[in-house]
């Protein structure tokens, strides 16, 4: 007995590892979750999966000497997982599994176990039988919320319902597709992954008359902290971040409300503090004093799957083509709607604003039959020239000429309005970094621009889409409501103008204003802030080449 | 599952000191301390969950725990019946330092 046992040990391929019970419980619930938990590596809990947690926890309490719970692991079934509770009822070892929600009912309103949960204590049976060598003949389903007991017998067919499982699941470990979103809607408003998985934007790609109900969060709601000032130190204490300054009283912030931590200039940042912040998922970036974007620490471990997808598509010229026209048709009609917007502000008339205007949309008319990325680029220089071009044109009257705008220029910026611009683009990078990095995709690599140590591409492409309704649009309105004061709040060095402490201060807040107001997304159809529509954006970028596309580059201001 | 977040009172009584401090600063990552043993936390749905887990693996059952959740009605109210400065609102999102 224990040499073929042996035999069939070494038989089996060692590197299978074996799978989890709950991720078959996944697996049976919805295919696609198994996959982005498995093999995306991708956990988000909800408020029922804690729940379950604390139940467990409670049971824990309350149990008296009987209570028995059990890791266990077998190979050659391929199943590891820990059973609930062990129960010895005449004479029978029964496993027990403890259900937060309600049960299933039939048709004769019959309670009935749900198939994903029969799975998994027929799993448990197996894999007790397996592990101990023992005979079980039922398992055990306990409903909390309305106190059913259900009693699974185990036989045959549910041996083989097991086993027949389990093969399926690996072989759907080892495959390279994500599976596709199942067909009942009311399993994915039950998921806590549907944040991640986005199954109704899937459905709406396949189906232009669907209406999707969102599942997105609307709104982030935790700080972003942009530390300023020279010399402030961030620390952890506990559960918080202690930020302390020179001749303050320390401050201290609660981690649960902080999304971003974002150090300007010379600010210091402890080992504690960078550990715990990764640890909680907190972004965590660095901006030059001069208003340059440095860079993010990435703490990516993991979503290789993701990444490998990403870099099979965008290696594909031809795909890479496609989302680059889009791109360039996104960030030029959102050029052309603002310099309307701004037409239908201003009284007077302006000629020039007119046949601006005109020459945009015939450009853009061209955009889509562009057949490679250097005309593309031909283009876009076009388009860039006309917008900017016509922009002084939406600058209210009594704007002072110090504030006017004659030009793009950067590196450095050698005008007030450019020296706002160039801060506000590397706010924006920044953000659309920590929405790289939220979804796990590489920065890197990229479909439109092409690869320079300068900055990364992916940001670079992605940053096109925000770049008007989230720097732009501020530094217009701000100027024409005189909200600027121009010897305060520049620094003017020769040629060069940077925005001085005051200055940042005041476009910081500006931006963040902005970034909290919300949008209706024009093909979804619901409104997200500005800070959720950053990330829903690379999500529907990564639907793109995962056979979901048609969501990316919608976002056009009215 | 847009999430809905509401303010909740959180109030406990622990009897062992050591409990009550593992409890106190996990609970200073989730909210503000409004009194000894009585915090303030903005709290989704989730993140209320995972509250409780966490406080549950703290806790034994001769420890109270009770978490109130405040309807808008009620959080819109308390000024006008406490001391200024009670219950401060600062909801912009961002923090300039």
């Amino acid at each position: 007995m224990s040499t073929t046992n042996l035999d069939q040990r070494t038989s089996i391929n060692l590197t299978e590892d074996t799978i989890r019970v709950s991720a078959l419980h996944a697996f049976a619930y919805c295919p696609r979750l198994f996959y982005l938990e498995e093999v995306e590596e991708l956990y988000t809990q909800d408020s029922a999966v804690f729940a379950g947690r604390r139940l467990h926890e409670e049971i824990d309490k309350q149990e008296d000497e009987e209570w028995l719970d059990l890791y266990l692991e077998d190979e050659i079934l391929g199943l590891r997982g820990r059973v609930d509770a062990l129960r010895t009822r005449e004479g029978q070892t029964i496993p027990y599994e403890h259900k937060r929600g309600r049960c299933h009912r039939d048709e004769n309103k019959q309670p009935q176990a749900w198939d994903s949960d029969k799975l998994q204590i027929l799993a448990y049976c197996c894999l007790l039988e397996a592990s101990l060598g023992i005979t079980v003949i039922e398992g055990r389903i306990r409903y909390h919320a309305d106190n059913v007991l259900i009693h699974v017998p185990v036989d045959d067919q549910g041996r083989q319902w097991v086993s027949d499982t389990i093969k399926q699941a690996r072989e759907l470990r080892k495959s390279a597709y994500r599976p596709p979103v199942v067909n009942n809607e009311y399993l994915c408003s039950r998921c806590s992954l549907s944040p991640v998985c986005l199954p109704e934007e899937a459905r709406l790609a396949h189906n232009k008359e669907w209406h999707p109900v969102r599942l997105f969060p609307q709104d982030d709601e935790r700080e972003v902290i942009h530390v300023l000032e020279p010399g402030t130190r961030i620390g952890r204490t506990g559960e918080q971040l202690k930020i302390s300054r020179r001749n303050e009283a320390d401050e201290k912030v609660s981690i649960q409300q902080v999304s971003q931590v974002v150090l300007h200039s010379f600010s210091q940042i402890s080992t504690q503090a960078l550990h715990f912040l990764s640890y909680k998922d907190v972004g965590i970036h660095f901006v030059s004093g001069g208003g340059r974007y440095v860079g993010s620490l990435d703490t990516r471990n993991g979503s290789i799957q993701r990444r490998i997808r990403q870099y099979e598509a965008l290696t594909k010229s031809d795909f890479c083509l496609e989302l680059a026209r889009k791109l360039v048709k996104c960030r030029g009609e959102g050029q052309r709607k603002f310099l309307m917007r701004g037409k239908r502000n201003i009284k007077r008339k302006s000629p020039d604003l007119e046949k601006a205007i005109a020459q945009m949309k015939a450009v853009l008319k061209q955009v889509p039959q562009v057949e490679s990325l250097e005309s593309l680029l031909g283009f876009e220089g076009n388009l860039a020239a006309l917008y900017f071009g016509a922009l002084p044109n939406i600058l209210g009257k009594d704007v002072s000429d110090s504030l006017g705008f004659a030009g793009r220029n950067r590196r450095p910026p050698k005008d007030r309005f450019n020296a706002m611009l160039s801060f506000g683009y590397s706010l924006l990078i920044k953000d659309v970094m920590n929405a790289i990095l939220t979804v796990g995709l590489e920065p890197a690599l990229g479909f439109y621009h092409q690869p320079r140590t300068q900055a990364p591409p992916l940001a670079l492409d992605l940053m096109e889409i925000f770049r008007v309704p989230l720097v732009d649009m501020i530094v217009v309105t701000s100027i024409n409501r005189q909200q600027w004061d121009t010897e305060t709040d520049f620094d003017v060095r020769g040629q060069q103008v940077w925005l001085s402490d005051s200055g940042r201060r005041k476009f910081i807040n500006l931006y963040e204003q902005r970034k909290a107001e919300s949008w209706k997304h024009p093909v979804t159809g619901y409104s997200l802030t500005y800070r959720r529509l950053l990330e829903l954006e690379v999500r529907l970028l990564e639907k793109e080449w995962c056979g979901e596309g048609g969501l990316f580059g919608q976002l056009i201001v009215r | 599952m847009a999430e809905l977040k509401n303010w909740y009172l959180i109030c406990y009584d622990i009897r062992c000191p050591k409990r009550w401090r593992k409890a106190y600063k996990l609970l200073e990552g989730y909210g503000e301390r409004l009194q000894y043993s009585i915090f303030r936390c903005w709290l989704s749905q989730r993140m209320r969950e995972k509250l409780r887990w966490e406080l549950e693996k703290i806790l034994t059952t001769e420890d109270d725990l009770i978490l109130i959740r405040l309807s808008q009605q009620c959080v819109r109210d308390l000024p006008k019946y406490n001391r200024s400065n009670t219950w401060l609102l600062d909801e912009k999102g961002f923090r300039v330092i």
